[in-house]
C-alpha cells in the first residue's frame, strides 16, 4: 500500500474527511470518502466526481463564505469553524468540524467528525454551566430566606409594640403591689424577646439585615465624612492598581459635624458598594471623587466617576433593584446596590443616581442628621421630634436602648382637651390609641376606615385627625386627599396627622401630596404622639395652607418670642419696635383685605394678603401666614370665592396673634419699669 | 420553496433548543443538555398563503465559555430572541445581544420570547418590565416549551414579520 493510501486510510479513520475545492462551489474528495459522511450526506455523493457541499449542508453553506475568503487571501494558517451538528438520515447528531487551509497551493476544506471527542468537551461545558446555573439558583435562594427572615421577624415584633403599649398603660395604674410585679415582669419579659428577635437577626440576615433606623444621639451617631475617609483610604490602593485617581472631594472639611443616623460599618459598606460599582465603569487614567454635601435636616454624600453613564434604559428603580446587574461588566450577585437602597430607606434616607453633565455618573444617598436634642425619656428615639425616624424596621431597640418602664402617673394631663377622631383599622392599635389619648385627657372617637372617618367628620368638628395611611376601603391618603377635596368650598383646614410605617422620601411626598400636616411612625411612642398632636392643637379648622408643601412632619408650638429673638438676632429693642409697629399697622392691612373680599377685587386681594402675610410672618404665626397666603393665593387666580371664609379664619387667627404679642408688650414693658436705673447707666 | 434563515439567539439554559425541538419535534426534555456550537433545523411554515422553509438556527448560549460569532448569522432573515422568564439577567443579556446585532447588521425582523413561562412561582419579569419591552418595540410572547405555549405561535409571528418586510 502506497504511503498517500495509508495516510488516506488513517485520517479517515479518524473521522476527517478531505475536500479540494475545484471553484464554482464544486468540491472533489480526496482519498477515501469516510462512512459518517454517507450517512450524512448520502451515499450516492460518494460515487459523484464532484460534490456542491453547500447544496448538502446550510451550516457548510454559511462556512464557504469564510474559507474562500481565506482562500484568495494571502493569509497564512487556517480558517477554522466552530463545531456545528448535523443530523443524519437516521436523525443521530454527528458533531463536525472544518478548516480552510492551503495546501502545495490547492484549496482544502477539512471536515472532522468529533464523535469521539464530542461527548466529553459537552460534559466540560454542561458541568460548567451546571454549576453557574445552581450557583444563581443558590443566591436566589439565600435571598429568599433573607427576605422571609426579614418578614418573620416583622411579624414577631408587630404584637410587641401592642404589649409594650399595654404594659405602660397598667404601669400607670396605682395597682396593688402584686400586680404592679407582674405588670414589670411583662415589660422585662416583652423586651427580653424583642432582644432575642434582635438576636436573630444578627445572627442570620448577615449583611442584609438592616438594623431599625436608631436615630442615636449626635454623642453616639456615626460620623459620615469620617466612614467616607476611611473608605477612601482602604480602597485607594485597588483603584491604584486599576489606574483611577480616587479622592476625597477637596472641598470636603472633615473637621465639622457630619454625624448622622445609621451606624459605621453600614455606611462604611455603602461607600465601599458604590465605589467598587465606579471602580468596574470608571475607565483607566480618570478619576473618581466621594464627597458630601450639607442640606441642613440631612447630608448627602455622594461618589461621582468619570465612565460612560448611567445606560439609557437605567432607572433608578432597576439600578438599585434586587439582583439588579450591569450589562457591560456587571458585578457579583446584583445586592451591592440593592444593600445601599434598603440601609439607606430603612433610616429613613434616600438614594439615587443620574448622569453628571460632563459625563460620568453621580450616585448619592441621603441620610438624616443626627439629632442633637437628648432623646425624650420614655420616647422611641426613633421617632424623636426634630425628624421622625423609620421605625418600620423589623425589630425594636434592644434592651439597652429601652426607655424604663413607666412609672405610675408618668404622663400627665394634656394642657387642653382636644376633640381627636382615630382612623386605625387594626383593632389592638385602635384600642391602645384610643386608651393612651383618653389617659392623657383628650376626647377619642375612633373609627375604622377613611370612610368612617370622613362620615365622622361630616357629623362633628374636631380638632386633630390621626389618620392611618394603609386601612382596607378608603386608605388615609384617599381620605385625606378627599377631605382637602371637600375643604376648598369652605376654606378651612383639618388638622391630618398621618400614621405610618412608611419613611422614604417617595412616601414622604405622597403624604404631603395629598395633604396631610404631619406624621407618626409606627411603632409609636407615647410621648411622640402627644407632642405631635398637641403641637398642631391650635384649633383643629384652619386656614387651609396653601401649598401642599407647607406641611411638616413635626411641627413644634409656635413660640412668638422665642421666633422673634430668633428673626432679630436677640435684640429686644427691636423686636419691641417691631411688634409696636405690627399691631400699629395691622388693623389697616386687616381692613385693606376685608375691602378686597367685599368688592371681590382679586387684584386687591393678592396686593393687601400679600403685605399682611409678609408682616406676620416675622412672628412665626403659621396659621395667619397660611390664611393669608391662601387669600393671597385666591387673588392671583383671580378667584376669590370662599374668600370670606379664609378672612374669618384669618381674623380669629391674628386675634389670637395680638393677644401673645399684647402679651409680650406687657411682659417687656413691666420689665423695665423694674429696672430703671439699669437703663440709665 | 421560499426559505428563510432563522437564529435563535440568548443565554445558555434559556430554552432555545427546546423551543426549536418542540416546534420541530413536538416533543420536550426535561432533562438539559447544553448546545456547543451550532444545529441546523428546518421546517415547513405556512403564512400569508405561503410556504416558508424556516431553517432554524439554534445557536449555543453566551457566556463565559462561548460568545456568539456575528458570521453564524450571515444571511440571517430574522431572529427569536429568547429569555428565561424565570433569570431576569438572561432579559438583559439578550437585549444587549440584540443591540450588537442591529449595530453591526442593521435591524432584522425578531421576535422577543421569554421562555418557561409554566414556572409561574419563580417567574421574575414584572409586569411593567414587559410593558417597557412593548414599548420599546419589542413583541414580547411569554413561552413554554414544556407545555407548548405559544410556541407554534412566536414562530408563525416571526415569519409573517419576514416575509412582511
Amino acid at each position: 500500500m502506497a504511503a498517500n493510501s495509508i495516510f488516506e486510510s488513517y485520517l479517515a479513520d479518524q473521522g476527517y474527511a478531505l475536500f479540494e475545492y475545484l471553484g464554482g462551489g464544486e468540491f472533489r474528495a480526496l482519498g477515501s470518502y469516510p462512512d459518517w459522511c454517507k450517512t450524512v450526506w448520502g451515499a450516492e455523493n460518494a460515487r459523484q466526481k464532484t460534490l456542491r457541499l453547500a447544496e448538502l449542508s446550510p451550516f457548510l453553506e454559511n462556512f464557504l463564505v469564510d474559507a474562500e475568503g481565506f482562500w484568495n487571501s494571502k493569509r497564512k494558517g487556517a480558517a477554522n469553524s466552530p463545531v456545528w451538528i448535523e443530523h443524519d438520515f437516521a436523525n443521530h447528531e454527528t458533531p463536525l468540524e472544518a478548516w480552510a487551509v492551503r495546501l502545495e497551493g490547492k484549496k482544502i476544506l477539512i471536515v472532522r467528525n468529533l464523535s469521539s471527542s464530542y461527548a466529553e468537551r459537552q460534559q466540560l461545558f454542561q458541568t460548567a454551566r451546571d454549576s453557574l446555573l445552581e450557583h444563581e439558583q443558590l443566591l436566589h435562594e439565600i435571598q429568599k430566606k433573607e427576605i422571609l427572615l426579614h418578614c418573620i421577624i416583622h411579624d414577631l415584633s408587630q404584637p410587641l409594640n401592642a404589649m409594650r403599649g399595654c404594659f405602660n398603660l397598667l404601669s400607670m395604674e396605682k395597682l396593688p403591689g402584686g400586680q404592679q410585679r407582674m405588670i414589670e415582669t411583662g415589660q422585662r419579659e416583652s423586651q427580653r424577646q424583642e432582644q432575642m428577635i434582635r438576636g436573630i437577626l444578627e445572627a442570620f440576615s448577615g449583611e442584609l439585615a438592616v438594623q431599625q433606623g436608631s436615630a442615636g444621639t449626635a454623642a453616639e451617631a456615626p460620623d459620615l465624612a469620617a466612614c467616607a475617609q476611611r473608605v477612601v483610604e482602604q480602597f485607594a490602593p485597588a483603584f491604584v492598581e486599576k489606574g483611577i485617581r480616587l479622592r476625597l472631594d477637596p472641598r470636603l472639611d472633615v473637621a465639622r459635624d457630619w454625624k448622622v443616623v445609621g451606624d459605621a460599618p453600614r455606611l462604611e459598606r455603602i461607600f465601599g458598594n458604590l465605589l467598587e460599582n465606579a471602580m468596574r465603569y470608571t475607565p483607566k487614567g480618570s478619576a473618581v471623587t466621594v464627597g458630601i454635601e450639607d442640606k441642613v435636616h440631612c447630608l448627602l454624600a455622594f461618589v461621582d466617576d468619570e465612565g460612560p453613564g448611567l445606560p439609557k434604559d437605567a432607572s433608578s428603580d432597576r439600578l438599585f433593584a434586587l439582583f439588579a446587574k450591569g450589562k457591560d461588566r456587571p458585578g457579583k450577585a446584583g445586592l451591592g446596590l440593592y444593600f445601599c437602597k434598603i440601609t439607606v430607606e430603612r433610616w429613613g434616607g434616600s438614594i439615587g443616581a443620574e448622569n453628571r453633565p460632563g459625563g460620568g455618573s453621580h450616585f448619592w444617598f441621603k441620610i438624616p442628621r443626627a439629632m442633637k436634642t437628648t432623646p425624650i425619656r420614655g420616647a422611641d428615639k426613633r421617632s424623636a421630634p426634630q425628624k421622625p425616624s423609620p421605625s418600620a424596621a423589623p425589630v425594636a431597640p434592644s434592651v439597652k436602648d429601652q426607655p424604663a418602664p413607666l412609672a405610675p402617673g408618668h404622663l400627665g394631663k394634656a394642657p387642653r382637651r382636644l376633640q381627636i377622631l382615630v382612623a386605625e383599622d387594626t383593632d389592638v392599635n385602635r384600642e391602645l390609641v384610643t386608651e393612651l389619648l383618653q389617659k392623657r385627657g383628650h376626647s377619642v372617637f375612633a373609627v375604622e376606615d377613611g370612610h368612617a372617618a370622613i362620615a365622622a367628620l361630616s357629623k362633628k368638628r374636631f380638632d386633630v385627625v390621626l389618620m392611618d395611611e394603609q386601612m382596607p376601603g378608603m386608605d388615609g391618603l384617599e381620605a385625606t386627599r378627599n377631605i382637602r377635596r371637600m375643604e376648598r368650598a369652605s376654606g378651612n383646614h383639618q388638622i391630618i396627622i398621618g400614621v405610618t410605617g412608611n419613611v422614604s422620601e417617595e412616601d414622604e411626598k405622597h403624604r404631603i401630596e395629598a395633604g396631610m400636616d404631619g406624621y407618626v411612625t409606627k411603632p409609636f411612642d407615647m410621648q411622640v404622639l402627644f407632642q405631635i398632636i398637641e403641637s398642631h392643637s391650635h384649633g383643629g379648622q384652619q386656614a387651609a395652607p396653601a401649598k401642599a408643601d407647607s406641611a411638616v412632619s413635626v411641627a413644634p408650638p409656635v413660640d412668638v418670642a422665642a421666633h422673634l429673638a430668633r428673626s432679630t438676632g436677640g435684640n429686644e429693642k427691636l423686636a419691641q419696635s417691631l411688634v409696636k409697629s405690627f399691631l400699629a399697622d395691622a388693623p389697616k392691612k386687616i381692613s385693606d383685605i376685608r375691602r378686597a373680599v367685599a368688592q371681590k377685587d382679586p387684584a386687591k386681594l393678592a396686593t393687601a394678603a400679600h403685605a399682611f402675610k409678609g408682616a406676620a410672618a416675622i412672628f412665626g404665626a403659621p396659621q395667619v401666614v397660611a390664611a393669608a397666603r391662601n387669600l393671597e393665593a385666591m387673588g392671583k387666580a383671580g378667584n376669590p370665592d370662599g374668600a370670606e371664609k379664609v378672612f374669618q379664619t384669618l381674623e380669629t387667627e391674628f386675634a389670637r396673634l395680638k393677644t401673645e404679642l399684647l402679651a409680650l408688650r406687657r411682659k417687656a414693658d413691666a420689665g423695665a419699669a423694674a429696672s430703671p436705673r439699669k437703663r440709665k447707666k | 420553496m421560499l426559505q428563510k434563515k432563522v437564529c435563535m439567539l440568548g443565554s445558555f439554559s434559556v430554552g432555545k433548543t427546546s423551543l426549536v425541538r418542540r416546534f420541530v419535534e413536538s416533543i420536550f426534555s426535561e432533562q438539559y443538555h447544553t448546545t456547543i456550537g451550532v444545529k441546523v433545523d428546518k421546517k415547513v411554515a405556512r403564512a400569508e398563503g405561503q410556504d416558508v422553509t424556516l431553517v432554524l438556527w439554534d445557536i449555543h448560549g453566551e457566556d463565559a465559555f462561548q460568545k456568539v460569532q456575528i458570521s453564524y448569522l450571515r444571511g440571517m432573515s430574522g431572529y427569536l430572541l429568547v429569555a428565561d422568564g424565570t433569570r431576569r439577567q438572561t432579559l438583559e443579556d439578550a437585549l444587549a445581544l440584540s443591540t450588537r446585532i442591529t449595530e453591526t447588521m442593521g435591524k432584522i425582523p425578531a421576535v422577543l420570547v421569554l421562555n418557561k413561562c409554566d414556572l409561574t412561582a419563580q417567574w421574575e419579569i414584572e409586569p411593567d418590565r414587559e410593558a417597557r419591552l412593548a414599548a420599546d418595540g419589542w413583541k414580547a410572547f411569554r413561552s413554554s416549551a414544556k407545555t407548548g405555549e405559544s410556541v407554534e405561535q412566536v414562530f408563525s409571528q416571526l415569519t409573517l414579520a419576514m416575509l412582511r418586510k
